[in-house]
């Protein structure tokens, strides 16, 4: 019996599946500031005023799934971090506008090193809007430096 | 010089440094604007006490930095994707130094990559990524 929890079997048991799904609006204002304090310089991300006015294109990773993983997903022995963000826009994000966000496993992947074997989990968030066209994808990449099974 | 257009571009091109604002009272903005308020991020004691070693920058709001950057140096670049490795906490009231660098043009698609990379005043890297951007011909 291996001393790992079993990659494999969580992949075919979670990679794919929506577990959250939530409906989203955002304030103009609130994006403008978001923008802001990021050094962001081009109108169209920091006046509301400006006719293509959007959300900053890193904005859909500050978006929080309701669940952090599926129900049931495996407890693999160790701490867990954030290991990276990465963000697709596609379609702007516009204010006012009731914005759908699900929430898959998108990969699960590991890496062996020196210190042992580290668990990739990324969690993807699509962003569609009300015609269900896809605006933004947002991954989280959770890691875990894993400890063998006592 | 801002670039308006890819052939204003060359391969192996440097973007302007760009020095974000890591000050508390920013960061305290930008967490109220994402929903992100916690002390953590907020209040260098209340971090201590948490075990850190400071006030964090968060790494959405560096992710930020980034996008930023390239609009300071391509206003109307399109930014098709960001991937961000949060290698080490970035502190607030700390000065931050971001680079890029162009890695790659596509001159058929007029994509862009570049190579970005946040350090502190120690030369240390704390976030590093790649950007995947459109600029218009």
């Amino acid at each position: 019996m291996s001393e790992h929890a079993d990659i494999d079997a969580a992949k075919a048991q979670f990679v794919g599946q929506v577990y959250d799904e939530q409906t989203l609006t955002f304030d103009a204002q609130k994006l403008a500031v978001y923008a802001t304090a990021c050094g962001e310089s081009a109108a169209r991300y920091t006046d509301p005023t400006h006719e293509d006015f959007q959300a900053p294109p890193t904005f859909p990773t500050s978006l929080h799934p309701g669940k952090r993983l599926p129900d049931g997903y495996p407890k693999f022995n160790g701490l867990g971090m954030d290991a990276g963000k990465a963000v697709s826009p596609i379609e702007p994000i516009r204010p006012g506008i009731p914005i759908t966000a699900r929430t898959h496993v998108h990969d699960i992947y590991t890496k062996t090193g020196r210190s042992g074997r580290m668990v990739f989990t990324v969690i993807r968030m699509e962003l569609t809007d009300p015609d269900n066209t896809l605006l933004a994808t947002a991954d989280t990449s959770i890691v875990i430096r894993e400890k063998p099974a006592s | 010089m801002t670039i308006e257009k890819l052939s204003d571009i060359e391969f192996g091109e440097e973007l302007p440094v760009f020095d974000p604002d890591t000050g508390i009272p920013n960061i305290t903005r930008f967490c109220e604007a994402a929903g992100w308020m916690g002390a953590r991020f907020t209040d260098h004691e209340a971090a201590k006490k948490e075990g850190l070693p400071g006030a964090l920058v968060p790494g959405i709001m560096s992710q930020g930095f980034l996008a930023a950057m390239i609009h300071r140096w391509a206003p109307n670049a399109d930014i098709r994707n960001i991937d961000t490795v949060f290698r080490a906490p970035l502190l607030a009231d700390q000065p931050a130094h971001i680079n890029g660098v162009v890695t790659d043009i596509d001159e058929d698609t007029g994509e862009v990559e570049i190579d970005l990379t946040v350090t502190n005043d120690a030369g240390e890297t704390r976030v590093f990524g790649t950007a995947r951007a459109i600029i218009q011909a």
